[in-house]
């Protein structure tokens, strides 16, 4: 077992080894993106099982490794079922990273109608990890499938978990944690929710409207972690104006690739929709992104590759909080000025804008990763 | 903004020639730059969507509207002369309809236009049309559906008309007594139904032995739009639908398939018999290419439809998600003018995120 800040972690393999198998991998993955996957997909992949990385992820649950009185003992709860929906990123994979420290068994149900990456992905180290416990873990305890939310099958995965972590709406959240499930057992919910930029004109070099258009893009509003709203803080309209100007300008050497048919035709329609309802509206090169200015009372611009932005004090900013707020990007001179506020509002997430999507153990507002252990008092 | 008067519009003067007769680019490209300004006077939607636009040189240079917006609000042009009235709702497979709000002075231009189009294709006599859909359709207070439109675009060769179903999704409840009657009644009928619902109604249909008998001794016109989708995904051909159709019915039946959106009501784009669609005289077509909105000649893209006989929404230029290839030179149905061909719908790629859309 290991001490970490005096809780000792009963892994039921050894952590270093299994650590090093998962870097290990990364030699293979560098060779080529797997079908399923887009490069920056793959790319984030490759950099989440790095063993710093990964091992980052565990001193942020535990504390760090060191010798001192054990005060208590942290033990795997017991199966994990896993609930995906169909559009779900990234975040599935990267979940069931994290989860399999537990070394427990675990259950996924994938989205029925979609691209089931997490599948991908483990099909991808079983065939590409040589002999060794973690791939024995990945084949013989991890089953994935893929099922409607109508199937028996996921009753049957709520009664036999200790876990049960749950993408989705509201309601389909809600349904999963009304099946019948042990007493004992715990849910994690990973539900609906919204994120924006909050950025300084002074602090907007081009490296940084550079990385604020990539954040944006990868997902546009269908990513939880992407801003669907730029606030520029104590700027004016002009200053939106400009930041706008700027990302139309880098937007043709920044994305090089073009966005599917339909969303540059959406675009389109939604850059109509958005100027009908009274935003300023600009598309970017080759219809990849429709950039709206207006003020920052006003609703949010529709449309899946839209991005409002907006100028006003840190007092608007708070007031026009989703209230299912969940990653606030900062790029500002100096973030801890913020904190304050931050503390008031229900954001989940405060992190620089290059971070949004980052995904690790402290997720939702908790520390999902640490939940999949027990604390026994010692 | 001050409304200006109704455009003096010459429509009328378009529609004095047959539909694919020589074209009058001019006059057309004139309607279009008035009727574009009527709609910026009298919508204020529109005007923020368009807010410098004076004069176009040319088709391309006209502003328009992708179709979608009219899914996600109702745009009412309001002025001199414009009396809406009910909301023509699109057929959906998105979950969401378009909806155009109708108005009497465009209804007027958009029967006579569609009537034209259909008498050079199908000749000018009239019969009995029989149509696959429920009465009741006839009877909601305020909207009228898309098939009820394409159906009604046929009045003006009917002699009588006949809806056959009892639930206006239920193929399977057609009144094949009612068939029987009137093949037994006239040697010469006009049928009109969505695509997929003709396949399920009528060609898979269980039909009375004395009925097959009266219909074969029948000629029928079937006349059908609303596209293939549902068609594609049970693998029937053209030939297979044509041929179903046609091989019950008496030699010289036929089978029509037109394109045409609630967007763009009035104008429809019946498939000739060398496989193109042509455009009438009042309405012009354009190509785009999906991420520069380039025009483009003899390559695919995104169809641009536009046409100067709405004037109570801002429907008369839309861009659709509808793909198609402008097609030059004389086609060997003997048509001149515009043609191209409908490619299908717009290819959609899976949209990741995480979970909230």
């Amino acid at each position: 077992m290991i001490n970490f800040d005096g809780k000792l972690a009963a892994f039921s393999y050894d952590l270093m080894d299994r650590l090093n198998q998962w870097d290990a991998l990364r030699t293979k993955m560098v060779r080529g993106v797997p079908a399923e996957f887009t490069r920056d997909e793959w790319a984030y992949l490759v950099n989440f099982v790095s063993v710093d990385h990964l091992y980052d992820c565990v001193e942020k649950s535990f504390g760090q490794e060191e010798v001192c009185e054990p005060m208590s003992l942290m033990r795997p709860r017991g199966p994990i079922a896993i609930w995906l929906p169909s559009n779900v990123s990234l975040l599935g994979p990267l979940v069931l990273i994290l989860s399999s420290f537990a070394g427990v068994p675990m259950r996924v149900k994938a989205g029925s109608k979609s691209n089931d990456l997490c599948a991908a992905f483990v099909q991808f180290v079983i065939d590409n990890l040589g002999e060794g416990e973690l791939r024995d873990y990945l084949r013989d305890q991890v089953k994935i499938e893929r099922f409607d939310r109508h199937d028996p099958r996921n009753a049957e995965m709520a009664v036999n978990a200790s876990v049960r972590i749950a993408f989705g709406s509201d309601a389909a959240m809600a349904a999963i944690h009304a099946l019948p499930h042990p007493v004992d057992s715990i849910g994690i919910s990973f539900g609906d929710h919204r994120s924006e930029a909050w950025v300084e004109a002074d602090a907007l070099d081009d490296a940084a409207v550079t990385t604020l258009m990539k954040v944006f893009a990868i997902y546009g509003q269908a990513g939880c972690t992407s801003p669907r709203r730029v606030v520029v803080l104590g700027g004016s309209e002009a200053d939106c104006h400009a930041l706008r100007d700027r990302m139309l300008k880098l937007w043709p050497t920044t994305m090089k690739a073009d966005a599917p048919m339909h969303i540059a035709s959406l675009n389109v329609m939604h850059a109509q929709l958005n100027a009908a309802s009274g935003w300023d509206v600009k598309l970017t090169n080759r219809n990849g992104a429709v950039l709206g200015v207006g003020p920052v009372d006003k609703a949010e611009m529709s449309g899946l590759m839209s991005l409002a932005i907006v100028s006003g004090t840190i007092e608007q900013a708070v007031a026009m909080l989703p209230p299912n707020i969940q990653t606030i990007g900062h790029n500002v001179a100096d973030y801890s000025m913020l904190l304050p506020v931050i503390a008031k509002t229900k954001a989940k997430r405060f992190v620089p804008v290059a971070q949004m999507h980052h995904f690790g153990p402290v997720w939702d507002g908790q520390n999902f990763f640490r939940q999949l252990f027990e604390e026994v008092a010692l | 903004m001050q409304q200006t008067s109704n455009p003096s519009c010459g429509a009328t003067g378009l529609l004095s020639e047959p539909p694919f007769s020589a074209r009058d680019d001019a006059t057309l490209l004139r309607e279009m730059n008035e009727l574009s300004r009527w709609h910026l006077s009298g919508c204020d939607a529109y005007r923020a969507v368009w807010p410098s636009f004076a004069e176009a040189q040319s088709f391309a240079e006209l502003p328009s509207l992708h179709v979608g917006v009219f899914k996600h609000r109702i745009w009412r042009t309001n002025g001199e002369g414009i009396a809406h009235q009910r909301t023509l709702k699109s057929s959906s497979t998105s979950g969401t309809s378009s909806q155009i709000a109708l108005d009497g002075r465009s209804g007027a231009l958009q029967a006579q236009s569609s009537a034209a189009i259909l008498k050079d294709l199908l000749g000018a006599d009239q019969r009995p049309l029989l149509i696959l859909d429920d009465v009741k359709s006839l009877q909601q207070r305020g909207e009228v559906s898309a098939r009820v439109t394409a159906a009604m675009s046929l009045r003006p060769l009917s002699t009588e008309m006949h809806f056959l179903l009892s639930g206006s999704e239920n193929a399977q409840s057609l009144d094949w007594n009612k068939v029987g009657e009137l093949c037994a009644k006239s040697p010469r009928l006009l049928v009109y139904g969505f695509t997929w619902m003709l396949w399920m109604g009528w060609a898979q249909g269980t039909i009375p032995d004395d009925v097959r008998a009266a219909m074969a001794k029948t000629q029928v016109f079937f006349v059908h739009s609303g596209g293939w989708k549902k068609l594609e995904a049970m693998k029937v051909s053209r030939e297979q639908f044509d041929g179903a159709l046609c091989g019950m019915c008496a030699p010289g039946s036929g089978v029509l398939d037109f394109y045409g959106l609630v967007e763009q009501v009035g104008i429809i784009y019946p498939l000739c018999s060398a496989g193109f669609r042509h455009v009438p005289r009042w309405a012009s077509v354009i190509v785009r290419d999906p991420w520069t909105m380039q025009p483009l000649i003899g390559e695919p893209g995104m169809l641009q439809l536009m046409n100067p006989l709405a004037f109570g929404a801002p429907y008369h230029n839309v861009l659709t998600e509808d793909m198609g290839r402008m097609v030059e030179g004389d086609c060997k149905c003997g048509r001149t003018g515009q043609r191209f061909e409908l490619l299908g719908r717009m290819p959609k790629a899976e949209v990741r995120g995480c979970a909230n859309v």
